[in-house]
């Protein structure tokens, strides 16, 4: 059994990690918790479902759907709520509340397209082939959620290190006024980075509605709850650290659930987060600096 | 400024008006969770209402009086089902309201009608003491307590179960006092329960829990959850290779034809409980869902099929009484009339009030047989 | 005109209380973003307070100012042991924080016998009127303008103006951002058990992650400069709803357009530093034409 829950919760995690990578990215680049990442996972799943249902679309072009859509939905938010902000002086959380304004408008559409109940891709989209190793029972699904989850990850962190465009959106991150000044174009890379971030939260979106088969408008609010919670737990703005967070989120809750009682799963997690802020006040990976914002 | 004042006013002004007019019909209120993430619940209700309405104004109203459903959205929040329940009693002056959806806020709502001498009517709450809290409170929702201790008997005797586990979330008023139902009649049954397991609203993955369960190896799982998570639940423990002679006994939460959509095959013997259900080859029954999906172009589901008969078991009372246009005379005598309805005969079966304005109705255990719910007994 | 005004009253009272609290609420946050501490642990502090007033109501028969004393202490004392330690952090580390407590508080909450767990708390007897709203908003709005001019509220201004510099002055920081969170966590559990009283049900859902985030909305977007802003950006956000009713589905997205708006045009807050004097040339213009 303690294997099997090990799988469960490798499963679970990747989901975590996904959706928090670029929840994190976007913070370590613009300093802005976006509350409507929620919603834009929300929208990759119903881009992939349409894709599947509508156009047939494999998995790889589903998957490429939902992170255009989701990607271009968080060009549009920078566009219109959050980056007209950063030109001037705003109280610090203005931010923040502009893109709980984008997904109130984002969910209540969706509502009013696709009403509240909830949708799933076809049978079989993915063959529900099992696989028996050793006693675990492992779904081909599983095994390829986490292996789009690792390497979008791989991806991404290649992107980052290696190529022109992943190296200013470090450098903003350190620094927008001297990223400026070697003259990279700030403004552009902030809108990559919410372009790019938000299609990793579309990409999480298909992943969840093809694994756990409930596609509905509300299904971005537990997962952005529990986001806060994984970029916190790795450290504001640290992609490795939202990789850590994920794991420890989801092997605390499968965990507390297998071997102290579901009861107190969700208390145990968050407990957790507040002891961990508490020894490491910014997180695991977090830079020691405090920050204002 | 200036125009924000004026606009105000206006507003105010058009609500005034709106009051005035259509004074000749019977207003009716129905308040329920259109928005939010209740909404899947809150608009088949609204479905199963205005779909009565229509037919009973098709056919001439009630004593030629033509039923005005004034519906408003009470997003599934208290202190919204308080407001709209106000705007109901003292603006449009309606006769009676259906709703609210949820249990939680009928127990906000409902001493706001009671206090007011207005019938409140809900066809979706579900919990213990809704009734309780006055006289004009009524309710067609069939009380849990009634049913799944028949369900939990049935399967006993019928899968010959010894020992079951428990699976319910416990965040929610109605599946956990789903949950209670179950564990008084599991422990009347005598069986043995091996986990007690429990989840959260909005939670996606229930592998932790169903992998405990699998390997304490019950005989059945008992379980009480929403439609969605119900589906998912069903769906993960085969998947995780728990096999399908361990059967799902599911609350109430489990009637609608959303399970077997999401959990396809996965839903194949899973064992409820309802005076409903949607492949009832009565003829009343199959009139409703053949006019319900014309309109709307889905299945009703049970809550939809309770809001229907909740207008018609209205409109009985209605076409005794004689409207005299004052209002708080018309509300008292509708309640007293209301009171007294028995044996109607709807889509649901056979139905009365008890004393309590509680439903009385026969329940039937239901089994899913290749992806529809059919009787499993009498 | 007597009668339409009762009616009014009748149909519209919930709303105004609602108002009346949601106000408080806005005020409880303003406190601790004034001395720039972002605590999302107030609606966790208004559940405490909402359960311990109508608890004591209801099992021990105590009179409703004991109640809602009690209700506002509670939370205030919690805050005072949780505060020492959290308030070291800072900014989203701190709301964070602050946002683990509330979920702990809530899972506590559905697991206690006594408040009735998931099932909620039913039959809160109706105990709030008009006047406690007004005397209580009252209290808070002198209290506030009093604290402006007072050696307190001085310290709280210059540890958001900059908390070091603070420090190197000999201000022991920690100290007065715990009474803030105190103080605030006291209104809130005010808050909290005044609307338990008049809306006949409380359970553990309606103090979670969104209300936190809905206390905050309210004074960011009224503005978080003087007393006002909350309470502007708290009525706004409680009426506008109401107002928007008959356009059914798409009321929310009307809600969400308003935020991104006023986010955009007004950044600082409905009600910031420049309103009253523009306000005032308003009014000019106005007697001049």
């Amino acid at each position: 059994m303690f294997l099997q829950q090990i799988a469960n919760a490798l499963a679970l995690s990747a989901v975590y990690s996904l959706f928090a990578i670029g929840f994190t990215l976007i913070f370590g680049v613009l300093e802005v918790i976006t509350l409507a990442h929620g919603a834009v996972f929300m929208m990759g799943a119903f881009a992939g479902l349409i894709a599947v249902t509508k156009f047939n679309a494999g998995l790889a072009s589903t998957l490429l759907v939902s992170m255009i859509v989701s990607g271009l939905a968080g060009y549009l938010i920078d566009l219109i709520a959050v980056g007209p902000l950063r030109k001037r002086k705003f109280h610090h959380l203005a931010p923040m509340i502009a893109t709980i304004g984008c997904a109130t408008i984002i969910t209540s559409t969706y509502q009013g397209i696709f009403g509240a109940e909830a949708y799933r891709f076809p049978f079989d989209f993915v063959p529900s082939t099992s696989y028996d190793i050793v006693g675990i029972q492992l779904t081909l699904l599983q095994l390829i959620i986490i292996g789009i989850s690792l390497f979008l990850m791989v991806v991404l962190i290649f992107f980052l290190n290696k190529t022109r465009w992943g190296k200013a959106v470090r450098a903003v991150a350190e620094n927008p006024r001297t990223a400026a000044l070697l003259g990279i174009p700030v403004e552009q890379v902030f809108r990559l980075t919410m372009s790019i971030s938000s299609a990793f939260g579309g990409a999480a979106g298909v992943l969840t509605g093809l694994n756990f088969n409930t596609i509905h408008t509300f299904m971005g609010g537990p997962i952005l709850h529990r986001g806060i919670a994984v970029i916190i737990l790795g450290g504001m703005g640290d992609i490795r650290g939202a990789m850590a967070g994920g794991l420890i989120l989801g092997f605390s809750e499968i965990l507390s659930v297998a071997y102290i009682s579901s009861d107190f799963r969700d208390a145990i997690s968050f407990g957790l987060l507040f002891l961990i802020l508490l020894v490491r006040p910014s997180g695991i990976f977090g830079k020691v600096i405090e920050r204002k914002g | 400024m200036k125009l924000f004042l004026k606009s105000l006013v206006l507003i105010f002004g058009l609500i005034i008006v709106a009051t005035f007019s259509f004074a000749a019909e019977i207003k009716i209120g129905v308040a329920e969770a259109l928005t939010g993430p209740i909404a899947k619940y809150g608009v088949p209700i609204r479905n199963g209402f205005t779909l009565a309405a229509e037919e009973i104004n098709a056919a001439g109203g009630i004593n030629g009086n033509k039923i005005n459903l004034i519906i408003e959205d009470e997003q599934g929040k208290k202190e919204e089902a308080i407001n709209v329940f106000k705007k109901f009693i003292f603006q449009d002056k309606v006769l009676a309201i259906f709703g609210p959806t949820l249990s939680n806020s009928a127990f906000a709502a409902d001493p706001v009608a009671n206090a007011s001498k207005t019938v409140v009517f809900g066809t979706s709450n579900t919990a213990e003491g809704i009734t309780a809290i006055g006289t004009y409170v009524f309710r067609n929702s069939i009380a849990e307590a009634d049913i799944l201790p028949a369900v939990v008997k049935t399967s006993k005797n019928k899968l010959g179960l010894k020992k079951v586990a428990i699976m319910y979330g416990n965040d929610d008023s109605f599946t956990k006092s789903g949950y209670d139902v179950f564990k008084k009649a599991v422990d009347a049954e005598g069986l043995q329960i091996v986990a007690t397991e429990t989840f959260a609203k909005g939670d996606i993955d229930y592998s932790a829990q169903l992998t405990k369960i699998k390997s304490l190896k019950p005989d059945a799982i008992v379980c009480s959850a929403l439609v969605e998570e119900a589906a998912n639940i069903v769906l993960q423990a085969r998947k995780l290779g728990i096999p399908e002679s361990v059967n799902f006994i599911g609350g109430n939460g489990f009637n609608s034809p959303k399970l077997a959509e999401i959990a396809g095959k996965a839903a194949e013997g899973v064992i409820s409980g309802s005076p409903w259900f949607l492949a009832d080859p009565n003829a009343k029954n199959q009139a409703f869902v053949k006019a319900y999906k014309a309109k709307f172009s889905s299945d009703p589901d049970q809550f939809a099929a309770q809001a229907y008969d909740a207008l018609y078991i209205m409109s009985e009372a209605l076409k005794k009484i004689k409207l005299t246009g004052s209002i708080d005379s018309d509300r008292d005598v509708l309640r007293d009339e209301l009171a007294k309805v028995k044996n109607y005969n709807g889509v649901g079966g056979k139905f009365s009030f008890d004393a309590n304005r509680d439903a009385e109705q026969k329940g039937r255990v239901l089994i899913i047989k290749n992806g529809k719910f059919t009787v499993y007994s009498e | 005109m007597p009668e339409l005004i009762t009616s009014f009253w009748q149909t519209y009272n919930t709303l105004f209380y609602t108002v009346f609290v949601h106000g408080m609420l806005a005020l409880s946050i303003y406190i601790t973003l004034s001395c720039g501490q972002l605590s999302l642990g107030n609606a966790a502090f208004m559940g405490i307070g909402a359960y311990t007033a109508a608890l004591l109501t209801m099992k021990a028969g105590a009179p409703f100012g004991i109640s809602l004393i009690a209700g506002g202490f509670l939370p205030a004392v919690v805050a005072l042991i949780i505060g020492i330690p959290t308030l070291r952090l800072s900014g989203v580390y701190l709301a964070m924080a602050t946002l683990g407590f509330g979920e702990v508080v809530r899972v506590v909450i559905l697991n206690m016998e006594i408040t009735g767990g998931s099932l909620g708390l039913n039959g809160v007897p109706l105990k709030t009127e008009l006047w406690h709203l007004i005397l209580v908003m009252g209290i808070l709005i002198y209290f506030f303008i009093k604290l402006r001019n007072s050696r307190f509220g001085r310290i709280l201004e210059a540890i958001n103006e900059d908390e070091v510099a603070a420090s190197v002055m000999g201000i022991r920081a920690t100290y007065y951002k715990v009474w803030a969170f105190a103080i605030g966590a006291f209104i809130a559990g005010v808050a909290g058990g005044l609307n338990a009283h008049f809306t006949f049900f409380i359970s553990p859902r309606e103090y979670g992650f969104e209300p936190a985030v809905d206390i905050l909305t309210f004074a960011v977007l009224g503005g978080t400069r003087t007393l006002w802003g909350p309470l502007a950006g708290s009525t706004i956000l409680t009426i506008l709803p109401e107002l928007f009713r008959f356009l059914g589905p798409y009321r929310l997205a009307l809600n969400g357009i308003i935020l991104v708006l006023v986010v955009l045009y007004l950044p600082n807050g409905i009600v910031n530093r420049d309103t009253f004097t523009n306000l005032k040339r308003f009014f000019k213009k106005e007697e001049n034409a």
